[in-house]
């Protein structure tokens, strides 16, 4: 049986729309950014493909293999369109 | 230093804030609400931004940029919330000595904000329509993605998704960014080479214009490694570029090398191409290396675990002698032979990350000629006695042409009479320093680094080399005499 981890999610821009809500607290066994996108896919309907995502780990710019740790603040950046 | 606000931007007092007696340049980029994009009318767009990343990012760009043009101070807001027609968005002013610098910096932030600070924008049509830009179907397929960048490339059998995955893991050093070091850059960079290093301590000068071909006539005055990597960065923003605007020295050689899938040799001189080499050879780093003679050039790969080595190419002559032949500097060159010979540095280099290369044994200097478009490989047999990458058993004869032709091999006697000397003991592999293999003054270093040998040397004063049995140490003491180290010595052996 695999851990499960408590992590805090937050949504900005197409994808804050697409989930519906801001922030998530989600209790997962996703291992990975890549795993926990994933599963966001099939929850809450998310439609961007996740090729195009970036990933912040505790708001700093990770990759989206980065091992998951209990507690991690996890946003997925869709993106950018500054300036 | 970076910003973020939701309260409309006051470019005036921003610009008051950069003022410096020094500052003979401001450069100031505005980025407006325009009522258009992509052919749609719009009304108003809405910023959103990762205040926390975004902080932290702004910065990071900011003080990049301060650091990689030198003299330049960076100041950058970013607006959030809703913003109408004609509103600023985005001010970055840098002021700088001179122009040229304050220009690279504003745009290579404004670049690095849309490439990576975590802002989003919502673009408002009339009615109730809007769309996060970027974020479309159209944006999508048309975006500058790996997949759609090196789409022509990575569907080559021999690239493929692995390959390019390679290239994106690759760290390449460029050694002069010059004839060859441009044209070689920009390739490696387009493939997709995921971390470059330009290494340059020179300035761009009207007459190299017509050869390095990454400089354009406004570059004239500026840092050759600066100027290119703004360049390569513009050419393909998905691989990490920078620049080492000073001179490669024994004192940086291992930092830059060490870690490297490979280093370029651009350079247009015999003891950068030394250095190099050597530092390569003890890194365990494969060398590409090429060099042009007016419409010739001349292409070798040194791979640091393969006999046949610079040394065995050049053996017992000097730096000095070789740079009276060959010194680029000022030299008669057809434009087209550097940019063969570099594309064909990038091309091996390539290769040499994809495993393509067709084993060969002895390696080959490859001759290029543009005046009757020939090719020429010329077998490079390694030098069984070569002291760097050979097994001397017996001392080669002495060179008495040179212009200090003291002993090399001294006896312990001699040693005495010299007065106060460094003594470094050169080790095997597992061989540790003691009283059999060396005397009690002597500090140790390991067989293959000559980088440390050569800063030694450079230091001036006597050095005297030993080693087990005094025969490498002999060997590599007369190569470095032969490369003008006229104090240099070894005890025994030979």
């Amino acid at each position: 049986m695999t851990a499960s981890r408590q992590l805090h999610i937050k949504f900005f821009a197409v994808l804050r729309e697409q989930a519906g809500v801001s922030t998530l607290a989600v209790t997962t066994s996703a291992r990975t950014p890549t795993e926990l996108y994933a599963e966001l896919v099939a929850t809450r309907g998310l439609t961007l493909p996740a090729a195009l995502l970036r990933v912040a780990i505790n708001d700093r710019y990770t990759t989206m293999d980065t091992p998951l740790s209990p507690g991690d603040r996890v946003v997925f950046i869709p993106p950018v369109a500054g300036g | 230093m970076f910003e973020l606000t939701g309260q409309p931007i006051d470019s005036t007092a921003l610009r008051a804030r950069l003022a410096r007696p020094d500052a003979g340049a401001c450069v100031v980029f505005e980025g407006w609400v325009r009522n258009h994009h992509a052919g749609k009318p719009v009304s108003r767009l809405e910023y959103e931004a990762f205040d926390e990343l975004a902080r932290f990012e702004g910065e990071a760009i900011t003080s990049e940029a301060e650091q990689e043009h030198p003299g330049c101070t960076v100041l950058c807001v970013h607006r959030t919330g809703s913003l109408g027609i004609g509103e600023l968005a985005v001010w970055i002013g840098v002021v700088s000595p001179h122009r040229h610098a304050a220009f690279l910096a504003c745009r290579q932030v404004i670049e690095e904000i849309k490439r990576r600070l975590p802002v989003w924008k919502k673009e408002h049509h009339s009615g109730n329509l809007a769309e996060w830009v970027n974020c479309t179907t159209e944006s999508v397929a048309g975006r500058l993605a790996p997949e759609n960048y090196y789409a022509r490339q990575a569907s080559l059998p021999e690239v493929g998704a692995a390959g390019q995955a390679r290239l994106a893991e690759a760290s390449v050093l460029v050694v002069g960014a010059g004839g060859l070091g441009c044209p070689a850059a920009l390739y490696l960079a387009t493939s997709g080479v995921g971390r470059l290093t330009l290494a340059d301590a020179g300035k761009v000068e009207v007459s190299n214009l017509h050869r390095q071909i990454l400089f354009t006539a406004d570059d004239v005055g500026a840092a050759k490694a600066t100027v290119a990597a703004a360049r390569l960065r513009a050419q393909n923003p998905l691989v990490k570029i920078e620049a080492h605007a000073s001179d490669v020295t024994p004192a940086n050689v291992r930092a830059l090398v060490t870690g490297r899938t490979a280093v370029l040799d651009c350079t247009d001189n015999f003891a950068t191409r030394f250095l190099l080499h050597d530092a390569c050879r003890s890194a365990g780093v494969p060398l590409v290396s090429a060099a042009v003679y007016r419409f010739e050039g001349e292409l070798n790969v040194f791979r640091p675990d393969a006999p046949g080595c610079l040394h065995c190419l050049w053996s017992g002559r000097a730096p000095g002698e070789l740079e009276a032949v060959a010194n680029c500097a000022g030299a008669p060159v057809f434009g087209p032979a550097v940019g063969v010979l570099g594309v064909l540095q990038a091309a091996e280099t390539l290769k040499l990350i994809l495993d393509l290369v067709p084993p060969r044994n002895p390696p080959a200097t490859r001759l290029v000629n543009l005046l009757d478009l020939s090719t020429q490989a010329i077998e490079r047999p390694a030098d069984p006695a070569c002291p760097v990458c050979g097994n001397p058993v017996s001392a080669p004869p002495q060179r008495t042409d040179l212009p200090d032709s003291a002993p090399v091999v001294l006896t312990a006697e001699q040693l005495a009479a010299l007065g106060p000397v460094r003594i470094v003991a050169l080790l095997e592999p597992g061989e540790t320093l003691d009283a059999s293999t060396a005397p009690a003054a002597a500090m140790a270093l390991p067989m293959g680094d000559l980088v440390s040998v050569r800063e030694l040397a450079a230091q001036g004063g006597p050095l005297v080399l030993t080693c087990r049995h005094g025969l490498r140490s002999a060997a590599l003491a007369r190569l470095f005499r032969a490369e003008g180290f006229r104090r240099i010595y070894s005890l025994g052996g030979g």
